[in-house]
């Protein structure tokens, strides 16, 4: 059992709160991604799990075992806790293969489970080389060996490909995926990137100002924010002004029929929602509001689709990006302008007339939420 | 060395942490010791020149010797300062923005005078032209030698700043003069001006050049009060005043290089030179490595061959002089490192309100001159330590205090080089603090120490006046045997000794220096 538990987390550097009451559970062998913007306590986070910092309150537990609460700490070196710190940080003056063995004894078995590794990490015949003279991802593979070698209880990794350029970032990342999921080490990876994230891990949590503000499956994450905020900053939205209708939902002639397929009410639609977009079936976030309440819509450029039953617009600006292009369209009769994310093969040019439906329900936040999550 | 501002007024967690926690006791407790110790001497002088009534005071002050003194001093160090900012600025920016060729070997060269003491190049030059002496020699010789402390941070500047500024200011309508002035100069200027205060506190603090080339200024009035008249309180006084210029050079060269940024060499493209112009700057680049260090080694090697320097030669003595010079500088170099490694440590691992004030005590002898270290060492050992009045012990010590910032210097920078990641890694992996210190900081800080160290041994080889006032009696080192021999005229029995210095402590340093600038460069 190599659950990890963090229970009310405290922590601040002087008169600065990094960690504001943060809860989390890491399942057994899960891989769970923190994402959230520079800044945000996640590298703090990681810092408190790892022992090199103190934490003010609160617990951490791996299985049964406490490692830190507020006055005690277990020192980095007997927590069972390793780490892939951001820039690989390979000691220069030992070998790859003295790297990967730092933590194991000398002798044959050392020898042994250096070779293994390495050839987990797809690098063997590396292990007499200098450290300087890996590329950068071979080094970040070297530091997951490294950590992998006294066989830790959790694994951290902090922005692990940061340094990578992108492609190179794409397949590590699956790569270490993979190899942490066939050991199947509980790990934690920190993240900026929300693709990175969305791809990668079994869990996200969001983090913002020393806060979690969302735990959930990539999907959830995605699909249905907590907040604007998380909606944001998990991926692009179109944001428009509403009112709430209580009226009962008919899934027959929803436009968004199609996507929940078979399974009514996939989504957990709770309401209407009148709109630029038309009166479209919405899931609230958060509190229900009442009906007839101005409400915040919330929704994602690709749920808009071409559909030529669907409301009118004019094409106001296309930006390209190969696949597909950002659209931004004037709806006939509002001044409120949204983007849709177009593929390809369906690129109207600037001017055109064009017909859009929402194939999703829009999302509805209460709209004192925009304030707070501004500030 | 420039100094990091940025990260101290907003700590980033990943920088930050580990410097947040608590120094261990010990550890304080070491460097406090070793800053009380360096700083014991000192504060002795500054008791023993109180003792001197204020009436004396006045009446030594009043002097006309004193005033000489002090207006030779204070023209001295400022024309060397002007010449080393003007022509250090100038040979950089050939050397790092003009198409002279082989571009990195012609700095080595310019940093060549850095290795020289200022009195082998008087030497080197008296044997050339013995009847050299007064303010335009000691002036022309000085500069040569320390235009080098200007050359090499600005050139470290310019080659961080892209040469495009200057370039943008051209189409913009200026001439190449008006651009360097106007883009260039205001990025150089915090080194140029911190080079500029080093070369003069070195020129404040020279006693053998001016004292070879008969230019009295303070430090020759120091030796003059303490040797020839028993007169100590006259030598305290002046010893006092030499301390308080110093400490207003220091309290402005650490104004100055707070504003220095690290930067990081841009590659730019250089336009090529007519040969008229490029054989033109090459003289000017040229000039003080010719002035400073080929002149004087070609006296030096030319008296060496002629049948006479042998003749005279006392081989025992020489051997006896090289053997008590390299082993009181291994001593000196193990005694700095002892004090500097806790200060150290200290200081590259952990912040808090005080620790910078602690190390910044542990500079303070850095801007003094060696004369007045030695004579608060000769007040401190009479009066404290009589049994230890000149001997070895002494004198190692005295060494150890004057040096201990450059071993400080390079010790706390290379700990601070040993990433705090790669600590907390090893932690990870299951090493205590003592292990993981053991195995990642001990071995990666290694070389960047014993460089502090050997550093330290090879400036210990060419001090003098400290040398000569509390060396025990009977017993030289090569830097004195070369002194009291030139001083009586005796060019040719002083040849050797200048020879195995050269040999001894120039060319290690060179080779360090070289080594350490193009370190610098790469990094």
């Amino acid at each position: 059992m190599t659950t990890l538990t963090l229970s009310n987390i405290s922590l601040s550097y002087g008169s600065r709160q990094a960690l504001r009451d943060v809860s989390l559970v890491v399942p057994s062998g899960s891989l769970v991604a923190i994402l959230g913007p520079s800044g945000c306590g996640k590298t703090s986070l990681l810092m408190a799990l790892a022992g090199l910092v103190s934490i003010d309150s609160g617990t951490i537990t791996v299985g049964s075992r406490e490692l830190s609460s507020a006055g005690h700490r277990v020192p980095p070196e007997q927590r069972g806790i390793g780490w892939v710190p951001q820039e690989a940080s390979l000691f220069p003056h030992l070998s790859v293969g003295d790297n990967i063995g730092f933590s194991l004894p000398k002798g044959r078995r050392r020898t042994e489970r250096v070779e293994e590794l390495a050839s987990l990490i797809g690098l063997q015949g590396f292990t007499d080389r200098a450290p300087g003279q890996l590329s950068g991802g071979q080094a970040q593979r070297v530091a997951l060996a490294r950590a992998l070698a006294p066989a830790p209880d959790v694994l951290l990794l902090d922005e692990p490909f940061g340094a990578l350029d992108s492609v190179l970032r794409h397949s590590l990342g699956r790569d270490v995926a993979r190899i942490l999921r066939e050991q199947e080490t509980t790990a934690i990876m920190v993240t900026h990137d929300r693709e990175e994230a969305l791809d990668l891990a079994d869990f996200v949590a969001v983090m913002d100002n020393g806060r979690i503000v969302q735990v959930g499956t990539p999907l959830e994450i995605y699909e249905s924010p907590a907040t604007p905020w998380v909606a944001s900053f998990v991926g692009d939205t179109v944001e428009l002004e509403g009112t709430w209708k209580d009226d009962a939902l008919n899934c027959q002639q929803c436009g968004a029929k199609d996507f929940c397929g078979p399974a009514e009410n996939r989504l957990g639609c709770t309401g209407h929602v009148l709109c630029a977009l038309g009166d479209v079936a919405a899931t609230s976030q958060g509190a229900e509001p009442t009906s007839g309440d101005t409400v915040r819509v919330v929704v994602r450029p690709e749920w808009l689709v071409p559909s030529p039953s669907g409301i009118s617009a004019k094409v106001r600006g296309v930006s390209y990006a190969g696949h597909d292009a950002l659209v931004e369209f004037e709806l006939t009769g509002h001044p409120e302008r949204v983007r849709a994310r177009i593929a390809a093969p369906f690129l109207p040019s600037v001017g055109q007339d064009f017909h859009l439906a929402l194939r999703h329900p829009a999302l509805v936040f209460p709209v004192e939420h925009h304030e707070g999550a501004l500030a | 060395m420039p100094t990091t501002t940025a990260s101290e007024h907003t700590p980033a967690p990943v920088a930050g942490v580990s410097r947040v926690g608590r120094p261990p006791a010990w550890l304080t407790t070491l460097a406090v010791l070793a800053v009380a110790t360096v700083a014991i001497p000192l504060v002795y002088l500054g008791v023993r020149a109180s003792e001197v009534p204020l009436s004396e005071v006045m009446v030594i002050l009043s002097r006309p010797l004193v005033g000489e003194l002090l207006l030779n001093t204070m023209g001295l160090s400022i024309a060397v300062s002007a010449t080393a900012i003007a022509m250090g600025t100038v040979i950089a920016t050939i050397v790092t923005r003009l198409r002279i060729g082989a571009a990195r070997t012609w700095l080595l060269i310019s940093a060549l005078p850095l290795a020289v003491p200022s009195y082998l190049a008087s030497y080197g030059w008296l044997v050339v032209v013995p009847s050299l002496n007064g303010f335009w020699p000691s002036w022309a010789l000085l500069s040569a030698v320390t235009i080098p402390y200007v050359t090499l941070p600005v050139a470290a500047v310019l080659r961080g700043t892209s040469a495009d500024g200057e370039a943008v200011a051209r189409t913009l309508g200026l001439r190449p003069t008006q651009a360097f002035w106007r883009v260039t100069w205001p990025q150089v200027r915090p080194a140029a001006i911190a080079g500029g205060l080093l070369v003069f506190l070195y020129t404040l603090s020279d006693f053998g050049l001016v004292a070879m080339l008969r230019f009295q200024t303070l430090t020759w009035g120091v030796q003059q009060a303490y040797a020839a008249s028993f007169d100590r309180s006259q030598a305290a006084v002046l010893a006092l005043l030499l301390v308080v210029i110093a400490v207003i050079v220091v309290a402005a060269e650490r104004g100055a290089r707070g504003s220095l940024t690290r930067t990081t060499a841009i590659h730019s493209t250089k336009e090529p030179l007519s040969p008229v112009v490029r054989v033109f700057f090459t003289v000017v680049v040229a000039l003080p490595p010719v002035v400073g260090v080929l002149i004087p080694l070609v006296g030096l090697a030319g008296r060496l061959a002629e049948a006479t320097t042998l003749r005279s030669l006392n081989p025992q003595q020489l051997v006896q002089a090289t053997t008590t010079t390299i082993g009181v500088s291994v001593a000196a170099a193990v005694v700095a490192l002892l004090l500097a490694l806790p200060l150290a440590a200290l200081a590259a691992r952990y912040t808090n309100r005080w620790i910078p004030t602690l190390e910044g005590a542990g500079y303070l002898s850095n801007g003094l001159p060696g004369i007045v270290v030695g004579l608060s060492l000769v007040f401190f050992s009479l009066s404290v330590l009589p049994a230890l009045y000149q001997t070895v012990v002494v004198l190692v010590f005295a060494y150890a205090v004057l040096f201990m910032p450059k071993a400080l210097g390079t010790a706390r920078a290379s700990i601070e080089g040993v990433s705090v990641d790669l600590i907390n890694v090893a932690r990870t992996l299951g090493a205590s603090r003592f292990q993981a210190w053991w195995r990642v900081t001990v071995p990666l800080a290694l070389p960047g120490i014993g460089i502090g160290a050997l550093l330290v041994a090879i400036t210990t080889m060419k001090e003098l006046p400290a040398t000569l006032l509390l060396r025990p009696i009977g017993s030289s080192t090569l830097a004195t045997e070369l002194w009291s021999r030139t001083a009586a005229g005796e060019f040719g029995a002083a040849a050797p000794y200048a020879a195995v210095l050269v040999l001894v402590a120039a060319i290690p340093a060179m080779i360090l220096s070289g080594v350490r600038s193009v370190a610098k460069e790469e990094l």
